[in-house]
């Protein structure tokens, strides 16, 4: 257990270093003074350059320019943005937040459509239903996200006018800003018309999630699909059934853990596709989320705020990827598999 | 009347050369109490036979028989729910292999303790039951030869040495006080005292207990010396059957005599260095199965007439499917 534990901090230290080692040089990559890039602060006076300087360590060598960097990124000083002159730490945590709710319910939305559905095709697999399921996840899959999410407008929004276009909540509604997650700051604060904002926010959130979570839904079904055919002309199986089990014990008891084993791990990976899909669609959406705040900085050359961002948003997916990496690994108990001895 | 009665059972199954008969036309039958010994080398459709009375049968597979039936009712044409009941009561099955046919996610003990049917155990509340199948799953490991039996119900398949996993596919099929056991190869891979151990756990199971035991292996040696009776299985045709001490004392189909001449002799007057018995060539695959007697290319006694399937003939209790038996003379 500790050996695997071990194992996987490893990994995500080192991948945390080069990303880090990267956003660094991306400082000096970037056109410009790379003071500049680094701190955000444009036209210093003499008095402030100096001073940045002494910050960055800049009439050092790189190694103790990193070092100094490094510093300053986990004391959450992380520079300030060249279009908004605010503190690049603030809008990160402001911004990665709601993308995380967006992505959070498109991945529950997934699972919950998604691992049933492929169960069913699977159990009944080569029949119509299965054939139904499996070419609605072909057509699922093949469609563009953006592309979705602007007919989805189209349809909902504009044609009949049932969902809002755009933004996270009406704003009307003052929600005070507590965990970032939407939904959960409502429930937290004590504004008036609660239930209100409460059904607005959830209005908000249906068409983005739903454009989300198809692509993975449709992932998710073929891999549980094609995990439970495997799974269900087992052995095992075959002698749980020579055991008079019922169909319905050797589903729940035999059928069910060994399917999902070893597709958790393909499913999780899947979230960093997701990630990807959630920023290209908060710009379509107006989402206040960290997609759509790093794109607005690439159109603005707002090189500290792409640093950063990238720097949050990548470091983010590297410790989420091995988490689950190693929370799977940990459930799973034929994985330390080795093989014994026989006598 | 029998308990297990299968008369001309044909499995067909669907390859992309056609539908190939894997089965043609098997008889067997068992009575209470019987042990009978299935044998034939490996690819002649034994663990077909298992599936097919289990009823583990892909849809690409096309099972068709005058009679397989269990205590005189049609297996066949019973629903699903009434066969349920019957694999769960009366019969059980310890598969080829263990590492396999044990779910590698879920304890041994939790699956040892699912194999215990709800009529054996008395307790009215679940706290009691559970207590019961804990009693039962420990004394069932003792019998089958598993002495730490509490270690050995918390680990994983994986976790355990194979010959553990083994006993404990037979301690499943033992739990449940099946009537029938059908024993596929319960005895491969295992050493020598284990094996002993195991042959006389059954032949007591079949004494005290009147259990009905299929046993198919190929380890002749150990069948010998607790079977009753003996069927004899050619590439998915039954060649032979009858009384085991019949069978061995006087085979009249060829395959019979060779399975019997390959089993390894160590006779003082065998000339050194001489050559194993065997029949020439190997079994075919099922892609390249001759027609009539399916023994005919590697027969040393077949004739032009073997093209065509040889009918059961029967001698008292002895069956035979040969144009050219042994105990007629060479033509």
């Amino acid at each position: 257990m500790i050996r695997y534990a071990l194992r996987y901090l490893n990994l995500m230290v080192l991948t945390l270093l080069v990303l880090s080692v990267v956003s660094f040089a991306l400082a000096y990559w970037f056109p410009g003074d790379p003071l500049t890039n680094l701190s955000g602060i444009q036209e210093a006076t003499p008095q402030t350059e100096r001073f940045l300087a002494e910050k960055y360590a800049t009439e050092h060598n790189l190694f103790v320019q990193y070092w100094h960097y490094m510093q300053l990124v986990f004391s959450g000083d992380w520079g300030v943005s060249f279009s908004s002159g605010l503190p690049l730490y603030d809008e990160i945590t402001l911004a990665l937040p709601a993308t995380l709710e967006l992505c959070a319910y498109a991945f529950l939305l997934s699972l919950i459509v998604g691992i049933p559905l492929g169960f069913i095709a699977g159990l009944k697999h080569y029949t119509g239903t299965d054939y139904t399921v499996l070419s609605l996840s072909v057509f699922s899959y093949s469609i563009p996200a953006f592309w979705l999410a602007l007919i989805l407008i189209l349809i909902f929004c504009l044609q009949l006018g049932w969902l809002p276009l755009s933004g996270r909540i009406n704003l009307l509604f003052d929600v005070p800003h507590q965990t970032g997650f939407i939904v959960i700051d409502i429930l937290l604060s004590d504004i008036q018309n609660k239930s209100a904002a409460l059904n607005d926010a959830f209005r908000h959130l249906v068409l983005p999630t739903i454009s989300i979570a198809l692509i993975n839904t449709a992932i998710t079904v073929r891999l549980a699909r094609r995990s439970i055919i495997d799974v269900m002309s087992k052995g095992y199986i075959i002698a749980a059934r020579s055991r008079g089990l019922t169909n319905n014990q050797i589903l729940w008891k035999h059928g069910v853990r060994n399917t999902l084993l070893p597709i958790l791990p393909l499913i999780a990976a899947q979230i960093t596709t997701l990630i990807t899909n959630a920023m290209v669609i908060e710009t379509i959406f107006s989402w206040p989320g960290i997609g759509n705040w790093l794109i607005q900085a690439i159109y603005q050359r707002d090189y500290p705020a792409i640093r950063a961002g990238m720097l949050a948003v990548s470091s983010f997916v590297v410790i989420l990827t091995v988490s689950i990496e190693l929370i799977t690994r940990l459930l799973d108990p034929t994985r330390d598999k080795n093989e014994r001895g026989t006598i | 009347m029998p308990m297990l009665d299968i008369k001309n059972l044909t499995l067909e199954i669907d390859t992309p050369v056609g539908w190939v008969k894997a089965l043609d036309r098997i008889n067997l039958t068992l009575e209470k109490g019987e042990v009978r010994a299935l044998v034939g080398e490996s690819g002649s459709g034994k663990s077909l036979i298992v599936r097919a009375i289990v009823g583990s049968v892909p849809d690409n597979w096309r099972l068709t028989a005058d009679r397989l039936s269990w205590k005189g009712e049609s297996l066949l044409s019973m629903n699903a729910e009434q066969r349920r009941k019957i694999m769960r009561k009366e019969i059980a099955v310890v598969f080829q292999n263990p590492q396999a046919s044990l779910d590698p996610s879920a304890t041994l003990g939790d699956q040892l303790e699912e194999s215990i049917p709800a009529h054996l155990l008395a307790g009215k509340w679940f706290w009691q039951r559970n207590a019961e199948r804990k009693a039962l799953a420990s004394k069932v490991l003792h019998k089958v030869g598993i002495k730490d039996h509490q270690d050995c119900l918390q680990k994983f398949p994986h976790e355990v040495a194979r010959d553990v996993n083994h006993k404990m596919m037979i301690a499943m099929a033992l739990v449940s006080e099946p009537e029938l056991l059908i024993a596929d190869d319960p005895t491969r891979g295992m050493e020598a005292t284990t094996k002993v151990q195991l042959l006389k756990l059954l032949t007591r199971m079949n004494q005290t207990k009147e259990l009905s035991i299929l046993f198919i292996s190929h380890d002749l040696l150990a069948i010998s010396s607790m079977a009753n009776t003996m069927t004899v299985l050619y590439c998915g045709q039954t060649v032979e059957s009858g009384k085991m001490k019949q069978l061995r004392k006087r085979p009249l189909h060829p395959y019979t005599k060779a399975l019997l001449d390959s089993a390894p002799s160590f006779r003082k007057e065998l000339p050194v260095k001489s050559d194993l018995s065997a029949l020439d060539g190997t079994i075919p695959t099922l892609q390249h199965l001759p027609i009539g007697c399916r023994l005919g290319p590697r027969c040393p006694r077949a004739q032009k007439e073997c093209v065509k399937v040889p009918a059961v003939r029967r001698i008292h209790e002895h069956y035979y499917s040969c144009h050219y038996p042994l105990h007629r003379d060479k033509l």
